[in-house]
C-alpha cells in the first residue's frame, strides 16, 4: 500500500471541561477521496481546524509525509500543503474571477503592476483543468453559480500548492445540479492521482458516489472507518445517523 | 456517476456587446449627468460658463473636490469613511499659515513655505494614522471614530488660533509665489500654454484685446497626479486588488493574506495627504486661512465619490467615476456665477437629488454585476 500524504494519529482536543475530540485517527492518501461523515456536533469542524492549523491539538501527532508536524497557525498548513476550502469560500463577490483568483497572492510586474494577462490565463487554465470552462476570466464572481465558485475555490488551492485538499460541505447550500457538477469536479481532482482529498460532507449519497475511504465521526469519536469495499452500504447508513437511531426509528415506524 | 448533460453552467453566461459591457462601469451614470450638466449649463449662460475665464475658474472648484474626492473614494472602497477630511483641511491650513506668520514651533526660526508644509503633512499623517489604527484595532465604525476627529480636530484649529494668533484667522501673508518653488508649485499657475494657444487662435481676449486668462490654477495639476496615481494603483496594481478585497469581504481577503488592517490605515493617511493637500493649495493661492476652512467638504467628497459610482459598502467604484462625479459637482457649484437669477442654493438641492438618484443607479448596476444575487 502507498505511504499515506497525511497521517492523524490519536488526536485530542478538548476546550476546557468540554473533550470536543476524544482520540481520532485517520490517514489520507494521495488520489483517494476520504469522506469525512458525521452528525452536527460530531467534531467535524474541530477536526479540520486543527487540520488547518487554526486550532492546536490537545494530545496526539499530525505526520506528513511520515514526518511529525505542529501547525502552530493556518499559514503552517498552507506551507506543509494542507488546503481548505471552507463553506464561504473566501471569495469576493464583486470583483473578477482572476482578481480572487490571485487575491494576496497576485503575480507582480515591476513597479507592483499586476500581470493581468497572464493570470487571466492561468485563472482559466487551472478551472479548465478541473473542469469548468468560464468565458470571461473578468467576469464577477458574484455571477458565478454556487457549483462554479466551489470550483474556483479548489483550483485555487490546488494551484497554490495544496497536497490535501480538505473540503467543509461543499456540496451543502447548493442546488442538486451544482452538487453535481461540484461532485464531478472532486471526482477531476480525485484522477489526478497527487492530492488526497478529505470530503466533509452528511450527505451519505454523495459520499457513496465519491469516496474511496470513509471515517464517521460521532460525539467526538471514529466510530466506524474503512474503504469503500469493507463498508457495506447499510453500514454507511447506520453509521452516518450515528448507531442505532434510524434502527429504533424504523422499528417505531413499523409499530405504528 | 450521474449523467450531467453537456451545457454547462457558463454557456448561461452571454458574451456581450460593448455596449452592454459599458453599461456595467461603475462610472456610467456620472459620465451622462456630467453631460447634461455641461450642456444646460452652456445654454443656460450662454457660454459665458465656457469661456477662458469660466474654464479656469470652473477647473479651480473641481480640483478641489476632485482632489479630496478621490481620497475619500479610495477609502469608501476600502469599506470605510472619513467625516474628518473637512476639519483636517482647516487644521492643515491653520499649521501652515500659523507657521509662516509666528515661525517654526519652539522658536527655530522663521518657517520657509516648504518646511511649513512638511511639518504640517508630518502632523496630518500622525493623524491619519492614528485614525486608522483605532477604527482597525477597536473595530467600531470609522463613522463614529471619524466624526469624533471632525469635531476634536476643528477645536483645535480654533483653540490654536485664538492661543497663539489671537483671531480665528490670518490674512495679509506675503506672496510666498514671488520668492518661493514650493509655494508656486501649490499656489501658482500651471498649463499656461493652453491660455497662450487659446490667444493665438484668437480667443481668450479681454476688453483692450490683450490675453485674458494666463494659466490655470497650480491645484489642476494636483489633482491630475492624485486622481492618476489613484487611478493606477486601484486598476493596474497589487495594492489596488488589495483595496478591492478589502471593501468587499474583509475576512475573505484576510483568509487569501492581504493585509486588511495595513490597507485600511494606510488609505486614512491618504485622505489625511489629500487634505493637506487641498489646504496648502488654498493658503498659498490666497495667502491667508481661517478656522473655519474646509467645513463641510468631507461630506461633499463622500457626495462626490458617490454620484461616481462607489458603493457605500465598499468593493466597488472608479477613480474616472470620481473625475467626472468632481466636473459634475463642481460646474453646479459655480452655474451662480454664469446665471445670475439663479439662487446659489439650488446648489445643495442638486447635489441632494444627484446623490440619491446616484445611489440608486449604483445599486441597480451593483445588481448587475452580481447577478441580481
Amino acid at each position: 500500500m502507498a505511504q499515506p500524504y497525511m497521517r492523524v494519529e490519536d488526536v485530542k482536543k478538548k476546550f476546557g471541561p468540554f473533550t470536543a475530540l476524544s482520540g481520532v485517527s485517520l490517514e489520507v492518501y494521495p488520489g483517494e477521496v476520504h469522506a469525512l461523515l458525521g452528525d452536527n456536533g460530531a467534531g467535524k469542524s474541530t477536526l479540520i481546524k486543527i487540520l488547518a492549523g487554526v486550532h492546536q491539538p490537545t494530545e496526539g501527532r499530525i505526520y506528513v509525509e511520515g514526518k511529525p508536524v505542529t501547525f502552530r497557525s493556518p499559514r503552517d498548513a498552507t506551507a506543509a500543503g494542507i488546503g481548505t476550502v471552507y463553506q464561504d469560500l473566501a471569495l469576493n463577490q464583486l470583483m473578477s474571477v482572476t482578481r480572487n483568483f490571485f487575491m494576496g497572492r497576485e503575480l507582480k510586474g515591476p513597479l507592483g503592476t499586476l500581470r493581468m494577462k497572464e493570470m487571466d490565463q492561468i485563472a482559466h487554465d487551472e478551472m479548465l483543468k478541473i473542469g469548468i470552462d468560464i468565458s470571461d476570466p473578468q467576469q464577477a464572481v458574484g455571477t458565478m453559480s454556487g457549483g462554479q465558485r466551489q470550483t474556483l475555490a479548489i483550483a485555487r488551492a490546488i494551484y497554490f500548492g495544496a497536497k490535501v485538499l480538505i473540503l467543509d460541505e461543499p456540496t451543502s447550500a447548493l442546488g442538486q445540479k451544482q452538487q453535481m457538477e461540484v461532485l464531478k469536479t472532486i471526482k477531476t481532482v480525485r484522477d489526478r492521482g497527487d492530492i488526497a482529498i478529505i470530503f466533509i460532507t452528511h450527505n451519505e449519497i454523495h459520499s457513496k458516489l465519491i469516496a474511496d475511504r470513509f471515517t464517521f465521526l460521532s460525539l467526538g469519536e471514529v466510530i466506524g472507518a474503512g474503504t469503500r469495499e469493507e463498508l457495506a452500504g447499510d453500514d454507511i447508513r447506520r453509521l452516518m445517523a450515528g448507531g442505532a437511531e434510524i434502527g429504533d426509528l424504523a422499528k417505531m415506524l413499523e409499530r405504528a | 456517476m450521474v449523467a450531467i448533460t453537456d451545457r454547462s453552467e457558463s454557456d448561461r453566461l452571454q458574451r456581450e456587446s460593448t455596449l452592454r459591457r459599458l453599461t456595467r462601469r461603475p462610472e456610467i451614470g456620472a459620465f451622462v449627468v456630467m453631460v447634461v450638466i455641461v450642456v444646460a449649463l452652456a445654454f443656460a449662460s450662454e457660454g459665458k460658463a465656457f469661456n477662458a475665464l469660466g474654464v479656469k475658474n470652473n477647473i479651480a472648484i473641481i480640483a478641489q473636490f476632485g482632489i479630496i474626492a478621490t481620497g475619500a473614494a479610495l477609502l469608501m472602497i476600502a469599506g470605510e469613511f472619513d467625516l474628518s477630511i473637512g476639519s483636517m483641511i482647516g487644521f492643515a491650513g491653520m499649521s501652515m499659515a500659523m507657521m509662516l506668520k509666528w515661525g517654526l514651533p519652539f522658536g527655530l526660526g522663521e518657517a520657509s513655505p516648504f518646511a511649513a508644509f512638511l511639518i504640517t503633512l508630518a502632523m496630518t499623517l500622525s493623524i491619519g494614522w492614528v485614525i486608522g489604527t483605532i477604527v482597525v484595532r477597536s473595530g467600531l465604525s470609522s463613522f463614529i471614530v471619524t466624526l469624533a476627529f471632525l469635531f476634536f480636530l476643528r477645536g483645535t484649529t480654533e483653540v490654536a488660533f485664538r492661543l497663539i494668533n489671537q483671531s480665528t484667522q490670518i490674512s495679509g501673508l506675503p506672496d510666498y509665489k514671488e520668492t518661493s518653488w514650493f509655494a508656486d508649485l501649490m499656489g501658482g499657475e500651471v498649463f499656461g500654454w493652453f491660455f497662450d494657444l487659446w490667444f493665438m487662435l484668437g480667443g481668450n481676449l479681454n476688453r483692450n484685446g490683450d490675453q485674458w486668462v494666463t494659466g490655470f490654477d497650480a491645484r489642476f495639476l494636483w489633482w491630475i497626479v492624485i486622481a492618476g496615481a489613484a487611478w493606477f494603483v486601484l486598476s493596474r496594481t497589487q495594492l489596488g486588488n488589495w483595496i478591492y478585497a478589502t471593501g468587499d469581504n474583509k475576512e475573505a481577503a484576510r483568509a487569501n493574506g492581504v493585509p486588511v488592517n495595513k490597507v485600511k490605515i494606510g488609505l486614512f493617511m491618504f485622505t489625511a495627504f489629500c487634505a493637506t493637500i487641498f489646504a496648502a493649495c488654498q493658503v498659498f493661492d490666497t495667502n491667508t486661512s481661517d478656522a473655519a476652512k474646509g467645513n463641510l467638504k468631507e461630506l461633499e467628497a463622500i457626495a462626490i465619490a458617490v454620484v461616481g459610482g462607489t458603493l457605500m459598502t465598499g468593493g466597488f467604484g472608479s477613480v474616472i467615476g470620481v473625475v467626472f462625479g468632481a466636473i459634475t459637482v463642481g460646474l453646479v457649484a459655480n452655474a451662480v456665477f454664469y446665471i445670475p437669477w439663479i439662487d446659489g442654493s439650488w446648489f445643495r438641492v442638486f447635489v441632494g437629488t444627484v446623490l440619491l438618484a446616484a445611489v440608486f443607479a449604483n445599486e441597480r448596476i451593483r445588481k448587475r454585476i452580481t447577478g441580481g444575487i
